[in-house]
């Protein structure tokens, strides 16, 4: 053990004895060390200040019916200040960033980030979609699936014969086709060659 | 070696699956996790195409990839592919469709049966991602553009030359005839053309 701890249990000890000693002596506890202190100051303030506040503690007297808010102990340091406003480029930035990792859709012009389909693009395709799962669902009910579905738009039955469509359970949309869904889909890629031996691009001389 | 190659004891998938498996937030631990999975593997098989958070549809495609290549490898007089497709269709119906709808489409095919996009963020609340989870050969229009305009495939290339071909034929043919014309025509009455020339 230290000396300035035995020092500081000695002086504890002391304190309590007087303490004790007051008690005995007064009848009541002994006003704390900030009151012992101002008792001393007291004769001082008798004179110079007025009667109400004699009887008051130097704090009291600063501060009034007011107390005292906690406040910081340590200064923070410049870098620490600037994450704090503006966060930090390696893990997190709090201000706003322009994002430089976009591209243009090749059909409508639209921004989007790269991997991932157009957003313009994407929702007409995905509005249609829906529109047709509704009207593919509202066709097949709840019987056993066993044929492959073909979508029709309104007039679009009667343009082709009724064997074109053997085997294919067919559903029908009760709106035109969209323009930007091509009909061509439905067409086989090799088609039957031209009857006409010698066929030249049209309207180019 | 009477062992039988253990690779080849399941159909082989035409995705490359990860090595570990994504665990979704259930109360019910991995029983509730393929109970969510055979939901979303039904409605694929239902709708064909599905807007799902990435990580779902990551997972049900290996799911109904496989269901899809066991039904072609085995058929519909299986007794486990039956199983398996009783387990993971919850609506019966959907059964009939597997084995003939979807196995005579994917039979053929060296491609994945499923394929995958993902959706753009939202930006207003970017935190999920999500992704489009289809089957191949379905009847909804196309995700993607249409490639086949694209200028730089080779027959593209060869039709842009041979137009070129037939347009400098063509001009050379007119620039004579117009030459023609006006030999003719200068031979006949040159003085005409000089006085028309001057007013």
């Amino acid at each position: 053990m230290s000396l300035s701890s035995l020092i500081y249990r000695l002086t504890g000890t002391l304190r309590t004895v007087e303490r004790a000693f007051l008690l005995v002596l007064n009848g009541k506890y002994p006003p704390d060390n900030f009151r012992l202190c101002l008792d001393q100051l007291q004769p001082q303030e008798n004179w110079n200040n007025s009667q109400i506040n004699s009887h008051k503690g130097i704090l009291e007297q600063i501060l009034g019916d007011g107390f005292l808010f906690a406040v910081p102990k340590h200064r923070r340091t410049i870098e620490k200040r600037l994450k704090r406003k503006y966060g930090d480029p390696e893990y997190h930035m709090k201000i706003l960033l322009p994002n430089k990792k976009l591209q243009v859709c090749n059909v409508c012009g639209d921004d989007h980030e790269p991997k991932t389909l157009c957003p313009t693009c994407y929702k007409k395709v995905i509005e249609e979609t829906r529109a047709m799962q509704d009207a593919i669902q509202n066709e097949l009910k709840l019987e056993p699936v066993e044929q492959e579905v073909v979508v029709m738009y309104e007039g679009e039955k009667d343009s082709k014969p009724e064997e074109f469509w053997k085997g294919k359970r067919i559903v029908e949309m009760e709106k035109p086709r969209p323009q930007w869904f091509s009909d061509n889909l439905l067409q086989k890629t090799t088609q039957k060659g031209a009857e006409t031996s010698d066929v030249k691009p049209s309207n180019l001389g | 070696m009477n062992q039988a190659e253990v690779t080849k004891l399941i159909s082989q998938l035409k995705i490359s699956p990860p090595t570990r498996l994504r665990k979704f937030r259930t109360p019910r631990g991995p029983e509730g996790r393929l109970d969510t999975l055979r939901k979303t593997v039904t409605a694929l098989v239902k709708h064909e195409r599905l807007e799902l958070n990435r990580a779902r549809a990551l997972e049900a495609r290996m799911y109904t990839e496989r269901l899809i290549s066991d039904a072609i490898r085995y058929g519909d007089c299986h007794k486990t592919t039956m199983e398996m497709a009783d387990y993971w269709l919850i609506e019966k119906q959907l059964v009939h469709k597997l084995f003939k709808v979807l196995v005579p489409r994917f039979e053929n095919y060296n491609i994945a049966c499923t394929r995958i996009f993902y959706v753009p963020r939202n930006m207003t609340d970017p935190r999920y991602s999500k992704a489009v989870l289809e089957l191949r050969g379905n009847p909804y229009p196309s995700l993607v553009r249409d490639t086949s305009s694209n200028k730089n495939l080779i027959h593209n290339i060869l039709l842009e030359e041979a137009k070129k071909a037939y347009r400098t034929k063509k001009y050379a043919e007119i620039a004579a005839k117009i030459d023609a014309v006006e030999s003719t025509v200068g031979l006949e009455n040159p003085t005409t053309t000089e006085s028309d020339g001057n007013k």
